[in-house]
């Protein structure tokens, strides 16, 4: 498979801890001084040009966050974060609202050129290089390989630079077809029916500590709706980036898929590197409705610190999906390998009959990281089913927590649920840990749940440097092959770039 | 949680606080132990576990515990025909030793109440950690109990039953075990009794090196007490500990299960059964640190629950990072009969060595379909069928036990729970 | 081509010595059987020649074209040429069949300094050994032995060694588990690999792999020594009479 030699190769060139996305760009800035109080909230409804509604709705998380206290369940341990010390809103000076492309300031656009990320929508057109595949027999031979086929080149992008939505691509097109896509902030002003319907409905502002605070000064993120009946004709992203010093990014973003529509959505996310730590806490909500299915998928790559563990992103996201219709299905793939804390349970609530949910995950940690991330998976209705893939690689002196909540209420008769969650440790100074709640409420559910923690066993590597492989390349092999189950659910594109990743966050960990 | 908030108490809460005013004065110990006991105390003061506590998170038992009896001075108790043929009875009355140390090769007993006279029980008696509520419960109320101390090289010939009966009221005992190297024992934990009571008792067993023991606790409260147990050993080097739990009664009961290998090549094994009817809630919390290299475990437990029970099983493995080589496997699997029965399981790994091979499973399933068409193929009518299929489910776990005597003993308990309750 | 001299070996965990003063020369063009009874280090030899960590050379040396390998990781000796046919081929999950060879060739080209084969000519030395070893491309898309019969894992075990093209062949008791229609597939396969340029160690515990690959010499192992050589006669001598008369002899 081209992915893994390229991961190889791509260790090779790089020198410990350096991470490739690391840049800041210098870019004129609009910012709100640092802290947070009402006025910060009406500042930034104001620089949104929001409705009185949306004012309110902010301020009443803050009231309401203001009552709460940091969750200290998880297994991640980090300095107090002072909430007055953040710019709660930077934006690239001049910005109104969304541009056409031609509009966006040329620097913005080399930021997302240097990122690998295509905003140029003649380009896209024009047809991209498909990745991976050298030749068309190398094609033959990834199909061999049992590799997914790549579909399409097209992806429309919604690219979000702190704490705004710079640009969304392809959106007359998409219109065309019914689909909404653009900034939340933007939905606020155009779309508010919508918005108001469902904002809030799957993660209500009560919800927990960072979801209120987001709920409170949300700046940015994606809408989508897809209508009724509708195949969303290809596949949306937004691409996060983090540039300004001491800000923090809360984005907010909200996926409506109307009855029998279907919609596969990218997230993909980068910031600087330096050695403060910066707050991220994210809200995504997920409604599908009768027949919709949303799938999700996310590569994590926020800036995780250096070696000795200083700096990184701090990564507090809540991420829920509402199976509110019968027969819907929301599936979850992510695979994270950024960031110096994750703190990130994307989760279904399986309202509606014979609705689906699925969580597919790879959460790699080096160096200093801290990772507890897992999923809930909620059975209510009937006839309900779910399914958890959690692939966990532990390296350096990092720690690794699966931490999954099963559970089915008392009308949820006949749920079903698998969950498999492997771990594997490399080095000696790292922690793997698996944490599952599995909560039964009902006589005829059935629930599955095996985990293992090992470490990649020296019969194997033998093996498999006995054909010819060195060392680091047969453990970048054994450890692809550990998480082919959740690649495999990623999108052609994303598939490629996450074995990329991977390879990226495992180096200098052999040996 | 504020700080500055006034701690309103529950009934139960208050009661425990007034008891201990009452009776301290009463209860056996030196200086150092009523130290131990006021420190208990102190930690008792802060409230009850709520299910915030991450180690409580499915006992809330500041919200389940609704009431403590009080002492009560009249409260009957008889010993009872041993679980095993020919063991060597220790009862405890309502809480009290009771009769003449039995003579028995090779051992020692003696009454805790005397332990507790001297000090020598002093430092057990301190809490482990913070969310350790049943250790400062028994430390602060602690009244008798049974030390048995088993010499070097002894097999001992003939089963020890500890025999805790409560008569109502309430019951605290302590059940210090001292086994020496290259011992073979079985020891039998018995927890029963007629009336409303509330029991804790805390059994400390001590594995030396080579040693080969079997530990069974049967748990057979009536369907009014409530139950707090908790068992703790650590296993000395090339030693085998097998536990054997069932739970089997009791309204309100958490037996906690802790255990640590600290002595190279040892093994610990635990098999565990829980049988829940009525309106009860039973949690069953173990956790296992492998704390050397070369060590192995394996935990199996079965549950089927009925009525509108309520089960919990909460198992976690600990393996330190210098623990190489660990071999550790668990298992947890539960048959729901009910619709208004509930069951939660909670089985963690938390690893910090790399060269181990961990790894646990947990099923929540109903009865098998194809069994139990078979069996029905076999012309066995459904109710029967499912009996047999269900009784065989937790019957597997029993015969794992090599000692046919023990096996048998257990199955017939195992039995007339179903005929009850089945 | 390999000359292996006075070698001492042990078991680097516990110390246990394995081969004890283990003297054995197999030139070029050569299908040399190693035999013995159980425990005698046959696979230990084996392991030895690959450069598994897990056992500690003590004393003598292993030299193949004149050139000590003991100082070379696995990796490198697979790339100068040495391959293990393993008796118990590991399961590798998630890594397609196809994958795995393409990774290994093209790892091994490039320690030798080679381009990496182009995807067109791999595939089609790939659909070439696979066809005379009876394995079907589907079976290449599966997980690196993972679900494969007995059979199967030989057979892939013998389509690698097609491939890479190694210049020392060890096979570890290839015919362990294999029922003699694929016993015989296998053993055609290796036959179609001799050749003057290359040397065969073929190590087994009875002498029917011996008749379907006829060796050139026989070495009886006992307690980590050749304990005797000789032609291909010692193994029907050992077939009729079994390992006590030699190993009394030793003794």
């Amino acid at each position: 498979m081209p992915a893994v030699q390229e991961t190889i190769e791509q260790v090779r060139r790089i020198d410990v801890d350096q991470y490739k996305y690391g840049f800041e760009t210098v870019i004129e800035v609009d910012k709100a001084p640092k802290g947070l109080s009402e006025d910060t909230i009406r500042l930034i409804s104001a620089k949104k040009d929001e409705p009185e509604w949306m004012l309110e709705w902010r301020l009443q998380a803050y009231r309401r966050w203001l009552t709460l206290e940091e969750p200290t369940w998880a297994r991640v341990e980090y300095p107090k974060i002072d909430f007055q010390d953040i710019h709660y809103y930077a934006a690239p000076k001049n910005h109104a609202g969304p541009k056409s492309l031609d509009e966006v300031d040329p620097e913005l656009l080399r930021v997302y050129e240097k990122l690998g990320i295509p905003l140029k929508e003649q380009e896209i057109l024009a047809g991209v290089k498909k990745p991976g595949h050298e030749t068309e027999a190398d094609g033959v031979l990834s199909d061999l390989a049992n590799d997914n086929v790549y579909k399409s080149g097209r992806v429309a992008v919604d690219a979000v630079f702190d704490s705004v939505s710079v640009v969304t691509t392809f959106k007359d097109e998409l219109a065309k077809a019914g689909v909404i896509f653009c900034s939340i902030s933007e939905a606020i002003r155009e779309h508010p029916e919508l918005v108001r319907k469902y904002l809030g409905s799957v993660v209500p502002i009560t919800d927990n500590f960072y979801a209120t605070l987001n709920s409170a000064v949300f700046t940015d993120g994606s809408f989508v709706f897809v209508p009724k009946g509708v195949r969303c004709p290809m596949e949306l992203s937004t691409y996060f980036r983090i540039n300004e010093k001491d800000t923090g990014q809360f984005e907010r973003t909200l996926i409506i898929a109307e009855e029998g529509s279907y919609v596969s959505y990218l997230e993909g996310c980068t910031a600087p590197q330096r050695d403060e730590n910066q707050l991220h806490a994210a809200v995504v909500e997920l409604i599908a409705l009768d027949d919709a299915e949303i799938k999700y998928s996310t590569v994590q790559n926020w800036y995780p610190g250096d070696a000795q563990g200083k700096g990184g992103i701090y990564n507090f996201v809540t991420k829920r999906g509402d199976c509110r219709g019968d027969r819907s299905k929301i599936s979850w793939t992510q695979v994270e390998t950024g960031s110096a804390i994750t703190w990130k349970y994307p989760s279904c609530i399986l309202r509606g009959d014979d609705s689906r949910g699925e969580f597919y995950s790879i959460a790699v940690s080096n160096g200093y990281q801290q990772v507890d991330s897992g999923t809930k998976m909620i059975h209510l209705g009937k006839n309900t089913s779910s399914r958890i893939i959690s692939k966990g690689i532990a390296a350096g002196f990092s720690q690794n927590t699966y931490r999954g909540q099963v559970s089915a209420h008392r009308k949820a008769t006949n749920a079903r649920n698998f969950t498999n969650c492997d771990s594997l440790l490399i080095g000696n100074n790292c922690g793997a840990h698996t944490v599952p709640y599995m909560e039964a409420k009902n006589a005829t559910a059935q629930f599955e749940h095996e985990a293992t923690t090992s470490k990649i066993s020296e019969d194997q590597k033998f093996y498999v440097m006995q054909r010819g492989i060195p060392e680091e390349e047969a453990v970048a092999l054994i450890v692809n092959g550990f998480v082919k189950d959740v690649i495999q659910e990623l999108p052609m594109e994303f598939a490629v770039e996450a074995q990329k990743l991977i390879g990226i966050s495992l180096e200098g960990s052999v040996g | 949680m504020n700080m500055h908030a006034t701690i309103l108490r529950t009934p139960a809460e208050a009661a425990l606080i007034e008891a201990f005013a009452e009776r301290c004065s009463d209860l056996p110990g030196n200086e150092s132990v009523v130290i131990r006991r006021d420190e208990a105390m102190e930690v008792l003061k802060q409230g009850l576990p709520t299910r915030r506590v991450e180690s409580w998170h499915y006992t809330d038992m500041r919200r389940l515990l609704s009431s403590v009896p009080t002492y009560d001075a009249h409260g009957h108790a008889e010993v009872l025909a041993p679980v095993l043929d020919g063991s060597v009875v220790l009862p405890m009355l309502v809480g009290a030793a009771s009769g003449a140390a039995p003579a028995l090769e090779g051992v020692t007993f003696r009454p805790v109440r005397d332990k507790l006279a001297d000090g020598s029980l002093a430092q057990a008696l301190v809490p482990q950690g913070d969310d350790d509520a049943i250790g400062a419960l028994n430390a602060a109320f602690v009244r008798d109990g049974w030390f048995v101390d088993i010499a070097d090289g002894v097999m001992v010939e003939r089963p020890i039953e500890l025999q805790n009966v409560q008569g109502g009221g309430q019951a605290h005992v302590r059940l210090p075990v001292r086994v020496g190297n290259g011992v073979k024992a079985t020891i039998v934990e018995r927890q029963t009794g007629a009336g409303a009571g509330f029991v804790t008792s805390v059994a400390n067993l001590v594995v030396g090196d080579d040693s080969d023991v079997l530990y069974v606790i049967v748990q057979e409260q009536p369907e009014t007490a409530t139950h707090l147990g908790q068992f703790n050993a650590w296993i000395g080097k090339n030693a085998k500990l097998t536990l054997f739990v069932m739970n089997a009664g009791g309204k309100l009961v958490r037996q906690e299960v802790r255990v640590v290998a600290k002595g190279e090549g040892s093994d610990f094994q635990l098999r565990g059964v829980n049988l829940l009817a009525g309106d009860t809630h039973t949690d069953l919390t173990m956790v296992l640190d492998h704390t050397v290299p070369h060590t192995g475990s394996r935990e199996l437990v079965r549950n089927v629950v009925t009525g509108k029970a309520r089960g919990v099983f909460q198992g976690r493995i600990n393996v330190h990072q210098i623990a190489q080589k660990t071999d550790a496997k668990m298992a947890c699997n539960t048959l729901l009969l009910s619709d208004d029965a509930e069951f939660s399981t909670k089985p963690e790994l938390e690893i910090f060595a790399d060269d181990v091979a961990c790894g646990h499973g947990a099923t929540v399933t109903e009865i098998d379909r194809n069994h139990l068409f078979y069996l029905m193929a076999r012309g066995i009518d459904e109710k029967t069928a499912r009996g047999l299929l269900v009784e065989a489910f937790v019957a597997s776990v029993i015969e794992e036990l090599e000692d046919e005597t023990i096996v048998e003993a257990l199955e017939a308990r195992l039995h007339q729970w179903f005929a009850e309750h089945g | 081509m390999l000359e292996i001299k006075n070698l001492h070996a042990r078991i680097a965990d516990t110390g246990v010595e394995i081969i004890r003063g283990l003297n054995l020369t197999v030139k070029a063009g050569e299908v040399a059987a190693i035999m013995g009874p159980n425990g005698s280090g046959k696979s230990t030899l084996s392991y030895i020649l690959a450069g598994r960590e897990d056992y500690e050379v003590t004393e003598g040396d292993v030299l193949y074209n004149g050139e000590s390998v003991l100082e070379m990781d696995p990796a490198e000796r697979a790339a100068a040429g040495i391959f293990l046919a393993f008796q118990y081929p590991l399961e590798i999950p998630g890594v397609a069949t196809m994958e795995f060879l393409k990774v290994a060739l093209n790892a091994q080209r490039k320690a030798r300094g080679e381009e990496p084969l182009k995807v067109p000519e791999l595939l089609k030395r790939v659909k070439e050994a696979a066809g005379s070893l009876d394995i079907e491309m589907g079976m290449l898309k599966r997980p690196l032995n993972v679900g494969f019969s007995g059979g199967e894992k030989k057979r892939a075990e013998i389509l690698q060694m097609k491939l890479l093209q190694p210049k020392l062949c060890v096979l570890d008791e290839t015919d362990s588990g294999l029922d003699i229609d694929a016993l015989k597939i296998v053993a055609e396969g290796v036959n179609a690999l001799r050749s003057p340029d290359r040397a065969m160690v073929v190590i087994t515990h009875y002498q029917r792999l011996l008749e379907y690959i006829v060796p050139d010499t026989v070495h009886v192992l006992y307690r980590g020594q050749v304990v005797r050589s000789g032609d291909k006669t010692l193994a029907s001598e050992l077939e009729a009479n079994g390992y006590a008369a030699i190993v009394e002899e030793a003794a």
